[in-house]
């Protein structure tokens, strides 16, 4: 239950940050219509924008709340409710964003498969929660955080999804989906973006959660020994 | 308006923010205004400035009310045990063979120079650093107010207590009214709009003290919280340490000033950390 | 400095006062002002009888005055009377001690021996 406390908690926290939301919104806007011309490109790109606005949320939440998870992990919250009960209220976040592109997408495009590009923003939330957190706790500071995550998406937009090394970035399964969203290609591509999905999605978390174990969990002090004879002192 | 029900009403007002039942305070704030009319006077021109009028009357009230009920506790039992215990940094020996045993009902002040390592003697007792060598026994039940950031700016006191209350068993009911009331012994009114972060420094401290109370544990970590304290608040700080002490916690306070010396269990003095 | 020192004895000045004959407010105040004590500000005269009222060694009762408007008026319990006397029992001890310091003082300054 812990957890849906945290989840609750760190909502209530990010519905206060009004312009970080709103950027969160409109920054997958401006991707998406800086490549309008080139469907598939289009898409990509709106959900890269999606990806990075969430996890730049999910960095800036994480670093955010250090100091008061561990304060919340000495009184006795499991690190792991912490970690989890923040990633959650990310992806319920993220989700609303996800399902207001699609709308967007559904309206401005004829796409033959709408469903994979459901598909490809869900799945983008999904991996940002989590990078996002992986990056605030191996750069716990906002500014390094920052821009590590800018080299990330950087990356992610210049390098040739072609080359071998893209399929070390996080976010590579995206040109499989919107490439499966728009032409007839075989579900191949699918199947490859799932599995890139899955893989990065496991990792992240993993680390993310093991990380979130070791700086926060509280040193195990034993109780005091009862000694033999107990005199009050006052 | 008039200038006296203005002066009424900012006193209400201060009586409120400053802990009193808002039943409480009107009724006050009208015995006031009726005094004033009876003796011909202004209420301005008969009490003085509203303001710190309404404050020393709240302060009157909250020292003589009545005082949180005793827990059954053992008497004597050790919440707190250090033998030994050091911590090095590299090259800096920050803490050197500290020993201290803290018993339920006690209070330990922990001195220093800036430097001395007070702040990692107590993240120590709390878990958040883990000693060079050395031993730590320590009661699971405690509470903690780090000396900075152990409050989330984006959530309102009473936030605060749900979430705290829930992290440690409490149900909401318990745990909001739990938390006004050692608000109130602190001269604090919790308002549901207000968010930490808009709270004045020192009472941004005093939601940081609460918490740290809040579950009623047997240990109570205190790293320097009364910056931004005025007199009467610092006054009020030590009154609640002593409070709860009696009650049967242990409270382990690192301080640079201290108040009462003659009522403090333990003195803990921590020489500055040294190179080797 | 005198500020400070009625600070600390206005609650038992208070009692004494309110041993001889109960008062109202304003009434205190000029009592307190004919013995030599000065102008005490009600902001500083009310608190202090609430507090003396908390602690239930005073009450407060509202009756009308024979001329002009109904006053409230502070009167002791019987614990405020038992709280006057020890009170002042032990304000006698304290200045007797004082006493005995400065007149030893005194005495060393007029020998010249300090």
């Amino acid at each position: 239950m812990t957890v849906l406390t945290i989840t609750v908690t760190s909502l209530r926290e990010l519905s206060r940050r009004r312009i970080a939301l709103l950027f969160v919104l409109v920054l997958p806007l401006v991707f998406y219509l800086v490549r309008i011309d080139v469907q598939w490109q289009a898409i990509r790109f709106l959900a890269l924008g999606v990806g990075w606005a969430i996890a730049t949320l999910a960095l800036f939440s994480h670093v955010g709340a250090r100091r008061l998870d561990q304060r919340l992990a000495v009184v006795g919250a499991s690190p792991t409710a912490l970690f989890f009960g923040r990633q959650l209220a990310l992806v319920a976040t993220g989700m609303p964003v996800a399902g207001a592109y699609l709308l967007l997408v559904a309206i401005t495009q004829d796409v033959p498969r709408l469903a994979a590009v459901g598909l490809l923003l869900v799945t983008t939330v999904l991996i940002a929660a989590p990078l996002g957190a992986v990056v605030s706790l191996v750069v716990p500071r906002e500014l390094e955080g920052a821009l590590a995550l800018l080299s990330v998406m950087a990356l992610q937009l210049l390098v040739d999804p072609d080359d071998t090394a893209a399929k070390l970035l996080p976010l590579w399964s995206t040109r499989e989906l919107s490439a499966y969203a728009i032409e007839a290609v075989s579900s191949d591509y699918l199947q490859r973006s799932l599995l890139h999905f899955g893989l990065v999605l496991a990792v992240c978390v993993l680390i993310g959660w093991l990380t979130s174990i070791i700086r926060l969990a509280p040193a195990k002090l034993p109780a005091p020994q009862v000694e033999a004879d107990t005199t009050s002192t006052r | 308006m008039t200038s006296a029900q203005e002066w009424g009403a900012q006193v209400r007002d201060r009586l409120i923010d400053s802990g009193v039942e808002p039943g409480e305070a009107r009724r006050l704030a009208d015995e006031f205004l009726a005094e004033a009319e009876d003796a011909e006077q202004d209420p301005a021109g008969l009490y003085g400035p509203a303001v710190p009028y309404a404050t020393a009357v709240a302060r009157t009230i909250r020292t003589t009310a009545t005082r949180i009920a005793p827990l059954d506790r053992v008497r004597g039992q050790v919440v707190l045990r250090l033998s030994q215990v050091t911590k090095r940094y590299r090259r800096r020996s920050v803490l050197r063979g500290v020993d201290l045993t803290l018993r339920a009902g006690e209070v330990a002040a922990v001195v220093g120079a800036n430097g001395s390592g007070k702040s990692t003697l107590l993240n120590i007792c709390a878990g958040v650093i883990r000693a060079t060598s050395g031993t730590v026994e320590r009661t699971p039940r405690v509470g903690y107010a780090p000396q900075q950031h152990g409050v989330s700016p984006l959530l309102t006191a009473t936030e605060h207590f749900d979430l705290f209350g829930a992290v440690q068993g409490m149900d909401r009911r318990r745990s909001q009214s739990i938390g006004n009331q050692l608000s109130r012994h602190l001269g604090w009114a919790p308002r549901p709009d207000v968010i930490a972060g808009h709270l004045s420094g020192g009472t941004q401290q005093k939601l940081n003290v609460v918490l740290s109370e809040l579950s009623r544990p047997d240990l109570i970590l205190l790293d320097e919280p009364y910056q931004g304290f005025d007199q009467d608040s610092y006054v009020d700080f030590w009154e609640q340490v002593f409070t709860w002490s009696e009650a049967g916690a242990g409270v382990l306070v690192v301080t640079h000033l201290l108040h009462d010396v003659e009522r403090v269990d333990h003195v803990l003095e921590l020489p500055k950390a040294e190179e080797s | 400095m005198r500020q400070q020192w009625l600070h600390g004895f206005l609650d038992l000045s208070l009692l004494s006062l309110l041993a001889e004959r109960r008062d109202y407010g304003v009434g205190l105040t000029e009592r307190l002002s004919a013995v030599g004590l000065g102008e005490v500000p009600g902001g500083t005269l009310y608190p202090s009888l609430l507090r003396l009222e908390t602690q239930g060694l005073v009450r407060a009762v509202r009756e009308p005055s024979a001329s002009g408007p109904p006053r409230k008026y502070y009167e002791l319990t019987a614990p405020g009377r038992a709280a006057q006397v020890e009170r002042s029992q032990a304000w006698g001890h304290f200045r007797a001690a004082v006493d005995a310091v400065i007149v030893s003082a005194h005495g060393a300054v007029m020998e010249g021996t300090s």
